[in-house]
């Protein structure tokens, strides 16, 4: 396999670096702990509070008490993420500087945008795949559809609005993709954020709304909404009765995914120690839980697995973001 | 009584003495950050939010809210002082908090700041403790077309917040809205205005606008008038109490300002900063001292921070019983929450009724803890007055580059401010004022947010808006405040056409 | 504006350039609701039920160039004052924070500080120049403990990256 491939070479690149230096020389594959003397800065591309920051936060915390690596979070919010992403590119690339990466800035702004300040792939060193969260179709129980098919026959007599989290969004993108495989047209309208399109949900100025299904537990277990199916490879473990899209013959998987980014550049060595801390972090029982309440569900991957994702990523989004007529902004 | 054995249950949770103590560390470091302009209560919360993973969800929950309430309290102090607000909803208790300050009353200012504070977290308290399943119920009934509604009204309201000539007043109202469509529009996803920016994309950050057109451009403008040597202000220490007619002048509006509050703050997204600026609105329309409004008035102090404390309380009824956050740092008080697996909804009041009943105890205790701390501290506040000022505003200029820098670690924001500094000065010179711009660009997005929703989802018939009970009510009331605004101001024209410049005393 | 700050100016009211100047504020805000009305209909102001991307900015455009202009009109007549603007403070202030802008990315947020305090001080010639900087080290001090140390906020005390 092709990844397996770039380790080996990047892993004899590092070591003839270190050598050349006459370094002592560190293994590939190091034990957790930390990596530099100095804080770690762990930058977030959203204000505080939402699942990336409290990521973050987590992350800071047991980097510092676990592993003694100091390390503090910095939210550089704006421009869908592309703010906090130009800024880690043109950082330093001794392990330093990190950020919560995610779809927005990587996979969604590329095609939305323009212009970009950084090349996705090019200027960043992808070092640990943290998780994803899966979203969700939900709709009111009164509409009497509890199967995507069912929903299908709805949209097609009926006009039927979905609310979104904002143009150019996971949601609004997921939206479009399902109507494109569904055959339907559906009215987006797009809000700031989730919640008030939840609220409008609720309030039944909206028929759907597409979100983390993780975060909408209680609505379903209240009666409030129906899930009717997940974006997802596999259903959500909190929700083991919501059918995935895929298993209802409809082939819709979008994955909401973290993970930890540095600028180009990073030192193999170093990157190593970064993915091998990050993993043993989340591998703490505490931590787990609490990011399995937050709705990720994490997967061990590789650096190079990881880099591979981003990069299959942007070309599964493009043309999704085409069809939704988000790109070029 | 259900709710007063809930109360009580709730009480005795807050006076558990680590409660007690992460009840005082929060509206310490509020009040704090408060008074520091630019910083506001989400650099705090970001802060302490580490710290809550650690403790018990009720614990944290009433340190977050403590920080909250505290920094909205503390906005207000330099508001006072300095006519710089600490946190964007007291720019409006500049309007008039500021002239008291100049006229030597700024200990009176700082004193009906603290009750009207206490007054309107009270009223927020009972209404959260009495009316939280039906707020949570209007919340739910207002639809785009009702927040489309009410955002009208509380804009020709807003639009008498202005002290010089009601026109430029209005002028600069409708420049707010104008500035406020800068950025992504939320509905197509197209870039307005943003002159090739990436950190336009997102608009214009409601704190920079307020240090810039208030903190920078009222600097500017205070150095020459206050180059001689001593503090700017005379104090005068008979008056450091307020008089018994202040008292009395300052009930009513406690209770408006409270009461409408509560009201903004139960519909999430419109909060303080409108909540106070449609109080201060409505209170210079039926006070009788409202010619005084603008020049140093109590009212106009008691009424903005009576709004602002009591809307802060019930900004956490949708917070926790929707789950739908009203501000950035509501939103971080549901993140504080869900890291605990706790989700906020409507269950909330039944399965962590606990939570929720000392979160409401926690005001009580805060409130007090907040009168009795900063009282005593309002001599403190009134010396600062005397530092002379060349040493005062050099460093107030830093602590604006501070705040500003720390909103989103990005000096671009400081180049805006900058921009803007420019602007509120030379606005300034021509007489315009800042809060009704303010007030504009708070208002314009969700107002054209909430139309385009609203015209989307009826797909394209205009009629939803009166046909809808609410939103038509709201609308009728609206016209009828807007023809008989017009019609008022046509006859003063046409009697004094030449009118006298506004005049101090 | 309050009175005390106009009392050492008696700007010349009836005289036509004095008037003109007044009325630059209005003529200000009008060429910028032009801007927006230039800018909102190159975006387009779509259906009156559907309006599109530019009708907000288009149509509050519309109404502040009215108001600009009724403005301008009565400050023409002399209904308008301008306090005279204090040059030397705006500048200073303005290149206080233009330099805490460069330096707070590039030299860190000490030096920041230090360097804005003493530029912002300037103008006022009752404090020498040993004494700004004193002030500057002061103030300087003050945010490293207060922000850095105290609340914890990411930003470098110290840095060198230009």
């Amino acid at each position: 396999m092709s990844f397996n491939v770039s380790i080996s070479r990047r892993a004899l690149m590092s070591a003839a670096i270190a050598g050349a230096l006459l370094l002592p020389v560190k293994t590939a594959f190091a034990d957790p702990g930390a990596w530099s003397d100095e804080p770690v800065r762990i930058v977030v591309t959203f204000p505080p509070g939402g699942t990336s920051d409290l990521v973050a936060r987590l992350l800071a915390k047991y980097l510092e008490t676990e592993f003694g690596q100091k390390a503090v979070v910095d939210n550089r919010p704006g421009a869908a993420g592309t703010v906090a992403a130009d800024y880690i590119a043109k950082q330093d690339a001794d392990g330093t500087a990190l950020m919560i990466a995610n779809n927005a800035p990587f996979t969604i702004a590329p095609t939305q945008f323009e212009t970009l300040p950084y090349e996705p792939m090019t200027d960043f060193t992808h070092v640990a795949y943290i998780g994803a969260s899966a979203p969700g179709l939900f709709v009111k129980p009164d509409a009497g559809v509890a199967t995507v098919a069912e929903f299908v026959e709805l949209a097609k007599t009926q006009s039927v609005s979905y609310g979104s989290s904002g143009v150019g969004s996971i949601s609004h993108i997921l939206g479009k993709a399902v109507d494109a495989e569904l055959g339907i047209e559906t009215l987006h309208v797009p809000y700031q954020g989730s919640a008030p399109a939840i609220q409008d949900f609720r309030a039944g100025v909206l028929d759907t709304f597409y979100d983390m299904v993780a975060q909408n537990s209680e609505m379903i277990e209240d009666g409030e909404a129906v899930a009717i199916g997940i974006a997802a490879a596999e259903r959500y473990p909190g929700m083991p009765d919501v059918p995935t899209f895929t298993e209802q013959g409809f082939d819709i998987v979008i994955e909401n995914w973290v993970g930890l980014t540095g600028p180009s550049g990073i030192d193999p060595v170093v990157a190593q120690q970064i993915h091998e801390t990050a993993l043993a972090v989340f591998a703490l029982p505490e931590v787990k839980e609490q990011i399995e309440a937050l709705g990720i569900t994490h997967r061990a991957l590789s650096s190079a697995e990881y880099t591979e994702f981003v990069e299959t990523q942007m070309s599964v989004w493009k043309p999704l973001i085409i069809a939704a007529g988000v790109q070029g902004k | 009584m259900d709710i007063f054995s809930n109360f009580g249950n709730g009480l005795l949770t807050v006076l558990q003495p680590e409660n007690l103590l992460y009840c005082f560390i929060g509206v310490f470091l509020g009040t704090f950050i408060g008074v520091l302009p630019g910083v506001g209560s989400m650099a705090a919360i970001a802060m302490i939010l580490p710290l809550t993973f650690y403790l018990e969800p009720t614990t944290a929950l009433v340190m977050i809210a403590g920080v909250y309430y505290g920094a909205e309290y503390g906005g207000s102090i330099a508001s006072i002082l300095m006519n710089i607000p600490g946190t964007p909803s007291s720019s409006i208790t500049c309007i008039d908090g500021y002239p008291m300050a100049r006229q030597g009353r700024a200990g009176v200012a700082l004193f009906t700041t603290a009750v009207a504070s206490f007054g309107g977290g009270m009223i927020g308290m009972v209404v959260m403790a009495v009316m939280s399943p039906v707020l949570a119920k209007l919340a739910l009934s207002f639809g785009p077309t009702e927040y489309f509604a009410v955002i009208l009204l509380g804009l020709v309201a807003a639009s008498a917040v202005s002290n010089g000539g009601a026109l430029k007043g209005i002028a600069m109202v409708v420049a707010g809205l104008m500035l406020g469509t800068v950025g992504i529009d939320l509905t197509t996803g197209d870039l307005r205005f943003t002159l090739g920016v990436p950190e336009l994309r997102d608009g214009v950050n409601l704190v920079i606008v307020a240090m810039g057109l208030f903190g920078v451009g009222e600097l500017i403008a205070s150095i020459r008038a206050n180059k001689d040597g001593r503090g700017q202000q005379k104090i005068d220490y008979a008056q450091f109490y307020p008089t018994r007619a202040e008292w009395k002048a300052s009930i009513g509006p406690i209770w408006r300002g409270g009461g409408i509050g509560s009201f903004f703050g139960a519909l999430p997204g419109t909060g303080q900063t409108v909540a106070s600026a449609v109080a201060y609105a409505i209170e210079k329309k039926v006070s009788r001292n409202a010619a005084n409004f603008g020049k140093g008035a109590v009212e106009g102090v008691v009424v903005p921070e009576a709004a602002n404390n009591s809307a802060t309380q019930t900004a956490f009824i949708p917070t926790l019983t929707l789950g739908v956050p009203g501000s950035a740092s509501m939103a971080l008080v549901i993140g504080a929450l869900m890291i605990h697996g706790i989700t906020p909804g409507p269950r909330i009041l039944t399965e962590h009724a606990d939570l929720f009943w000392g979160l409401v105890a926690s005001f009580l205790v805060g409130n007090v803890m907040l009168l009795v701390l900063n009282i005593p501290l309002i001599g403190i506040w009134v010396r600062l007055l005397q530092i002379p000022y060349k040493y005062m505003y050099p460093t107030i200029i830093v602590l604006i580059c501070m705040g500003v820098y720390s909103l989103n670690n990005n000096v671009f924001d400081i180049w805006l401010t900058l921009a803007f500094g420019i602007f509120g000065y030379l606005m300034r010179l021509y007489r315009f004022e800042p809060a009704p711009l303010l007030i504009g660009f708070v208002l314009g997005p969700m107002m054209e947010e909430h139309m385009r929703r609203a015209m989307l989802l009826s797909r394209g018939d205009p009629m939803v808006f009166l046909e809808r009970p609410i939103s038509g009510t709201l609308i009728g009331i609206t016209c009828f405040l807007l023809v008989y605004g017009l019609f008022k101001s046509f006859r003063q024209h046409r009697h004094g056409r030449v009118r006298p410049l506004p005049t101090t005393e | 504006m309050k009175p005390e700050r106009l009392a050492d100016e008696s700007p010349d009211i009836a005289s036509a350039h004095y008037r003109w100047w007044a009325a630059s504020g209005g003529l200000f805000l009008a060429l910028v609701s032009l801007y927006f009305m230039y800018g909102g209909l190159a975006l387009g102001l779509g259906s009156p039920f559907r309006p599109g991307t530019g009708a907000f900015p288009f149509f509050t455009g519309m109404i502040l160039l009215a108001f600009s202009l009724t403005i301008i009109f009565r400050d023409l007549r002399g209904d308008g004052l301008a306090e005279d603007p204090d040059w030397i403070s705006f500048f200073a202030i303005g290149a206080a924070l233009s330099v805490f802008a460069l330096a707070a990315g590039r030299l860190g947020l000490v030096p920041a500080a230090f360097l804005t305090t003493v530029i912002a001080s300037l103008p006022d010639r009752s404090l020498p120049l040993p004494g700004k900087a004193i002030l500057g080290s002061v103030v300087a001090a003050g945010c490293w403990v207060l922000f850095i140390k105290l609340l914890g906020l990411p930003f470098d005390a110290f840095e060198w990256r230009w």
